[in-house]
């Protein structure tokens, strides 16, 4: 065999290695997917959104504690996380740009984005809970927005440098003070891109369970109450697939499904808008 | 020694002994520039790649400030003071001094907000005032029969060389004393850069122009007065037909008979 021939080979027996790999993990993803829409469907009903939590065995049972819960916790969080990260993002790329103090806070945000999340939920429990002395929605929401910070911040930081230095030089040029030049000029053209990093965010930390365990906890009931335990579809679907009865089992299948479809959904979205953004 | 032209007429901006050294840089980019700028004139300003063309234009509306660590030294005059105060209203400064960037910089924005974006910052609120303005500037920048019907589409639905007359456009609806041209042509076809010839030739009335250019054709087309720089020199300023019929220097002859650059 030359060695032309040799590498060919390699060629080909690399290429069949790596396809047989692909198909393998994406058909796990495909695997997870098909059981998830049919248990999913198959317990799936209007009343779940009617109905909130009852004991084991009794008809009207539902989510609509745990769908509501779950909203109000991903939208304080996002009230709280979408508005620091944009900041902190816009601070790095328009103020701090190559500064030691910018590559450190780039640093810190890498290393919390791949914090596990349940030491984020032990430090809100820590700082929140215990000195509170209970439970709350609002701690639960601000371990959510922790996690969301840095992956808004750090698409923050990415798409407002994407934006030409000559366009901020034009906006200057006409005489715009800086921070005109920043929500006029800069914002406008990273748009999407940070609209997307938004999604993303919220998309990250909406299937959480970890950081709500001891923050927000759960509760079997609607509320709406902030300074109380709040039910949330991730722990209420962690109870109920652990629980021993058939009826919350099949509950805790329609929550997997809503919340992966909300999560998907936004995934979905996030990417539309950044694609729709570069066709531009 | 250069050799600098004595302007007669009155001048919008006076260069003296001017230095300019970016951050970090071992030498200065510009060296003792004494240049006069005559006002409702165009100057040109021709030399070789990297010689301090873009340097000395973004001087006079402090743009160099926009990046900490650069130095200035000497003075430029502006309407009796000089530009290179630290205490220079560099907002001011830069309404009076409008600059078109070599590639268009159309904002993000509608066509006629881009336009409206300079007058807005200054205030001007009255709708009727800024469309009647909005129109003007358009007009005055040859390209309001294009976009009249289209004022809310997205200005980055332009043409370039459409996009560069609504820079243009935009630069002198604040109705500015200086506009700076840095190469404003070299990204467009030659008619669209025919177009914003003549509209920098019939600005003139209004504004003083001072624009850099790579072309010696074009220098030689609109301006009045060319300046040739090398290597952070001001090695000659004079009447254009003179600077390129009968230079006074050995560098400038050798440059605009291609003998190098
Ligand atoms: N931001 C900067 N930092 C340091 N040095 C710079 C910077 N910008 C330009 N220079 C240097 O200053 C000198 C003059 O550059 P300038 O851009 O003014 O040249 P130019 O005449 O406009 O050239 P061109 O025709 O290529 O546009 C060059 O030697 C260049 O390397
Ligand atoms: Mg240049």
């Amino acid at each position: 065999m030359t060695a032309v021939q040799k590498r060919i080979v390699i060629n080909k027996i690399a290429l069949a290695f790596s396809t047989l790999s692909a198909v393998i993990a994406l058909s796990f993803l495909f695997w997870i997917l098909g059981v998830l829409v049919m248990k999913g469907l198959d317990a799936l009903s209007w009343s779940i959104f009617i109905y909130e939590g009852s004991p084991p065995g009794y008809a009207d049972s539902g989510l609509k504690h745990a769908l509501v819960g779950q909203l109000i916790l991903v939208g304080l969080a996002t009230v709280i996380g979408v508005p620091l990260g944009i900041m902190a993002g816009t601070y790095l790329s328009e103020y701090g740009k190559n500064s030691k103090l910018a590559h450190t806070i780039r640093d810190i945000s890498d290393i919390m984005m791949s914090a596990p999340s349940i030491v984020i939920g032990a430090f809100v429990y820590a700082v929140i809970v215990m000195p509170m002395g209970h439970f709350s929605a609002w701690a639960g929401a601000i371990a959510l927005a922790i996690m969301m910070i840095p992956i808004i911040l750090r698409t923050t930081d990415d798409m407002l440098q994407l934006v030409p230095g000559t366009l901020r030089e034009a906006a200057f040029a006409l005489g715009a003070p800086k921070y005109k030049v920043i929500i006029d000029v800069v914002y406008r053209g990273a748009k999407a891109g940070i609209l997307t990093g938004v999604l993303l965010g919220i998309a990250r930390v909406a299937g959480e369970t970890a950081p709500l365990l001891f923050t927000s906890f759960n509760d079997n009931f609607f509320t709406t109450d902030l300074n109380q335990a709040m039910p949330s579809l991730t722990v209420t679907m962690f109870n109920y697939a652990i629980s021993p009865y058939d009826d919350w089992q099949q509950l805790g299948w329609a929550a997997a499904f809503i919340l992966s479809m909300f999560i998907l959904g936004l995934n979905i979205i996030g990417r539309l808008i950044l694609l729709a953004g570069k066709r531009k | 020694m250069a050799s600098i032209i004595d302007i007669k007429e009155e001048c919008a901006l006076q260069v003296r002994n001017f230095d300019f050294t970016y951050k970090g840089a071992p030498a200065p980019s510009l060296k003792k520039v004494t240049m006069p700028i005559a006002k409702n004139a165009i100057t040109a300003l021709i030399g070789p790649s990297g010689c301090g063309k873009t340097t000395l234009l973004r001087a006079f509306n402090r743009m160099h400030d926009l990046y900490p660590g650069n130095k200035y030294e000497g003075e430029i005059e502006f309407e009796g003071r000089n530009i290179l105060d630290p205490k220079e209203d560099l907002i001011h400064l830069r309404t009076k001094i409008g600059m078109i960037f070599q590639k268009p910089t159309a904002f993000p924005m509608s066509i006629y907000d881009n336009v409206a974006y300079g007058m807005r910052l200054q205030g001007i609120k009255n709708k009727t005032e800024l469309d009647g303005r909005v129109e003007k500037a358009l007009q005055d920048a040859a390209i309001w029969k294009e976009v009249s019907d289209r004022l809310k589409h997205d200005a980055n639905g332009l043409s370039g060389g459409q996009q560069q007359r609504l820079c243009i456009a935009r630069a002198i609806a604040v109705e500015p004393e200086v506009l700076l041209f840095d190469e404003p042509t070299s990204a467009l076809d030659p008619i669209s850069t025919q177009g914003i010839e003549k509209l920098v030739i019939e600005l003139k009335e209004r504004v003083s122009i001072i624009i850099v250019t790579h072309n010696m054709q074009q220098a030689a087309r609109v301006s009045d007065y060319t300046g040739f720089m090398y290597l952070g020199d001001l090695v000659e300023l004079g009447n254009t037909e003179e600077l390129f019929v009968t230079p006074k220097e050995k560098l400038t002859q050798e440059y605009i008979t291609g003998k190098f650059g």
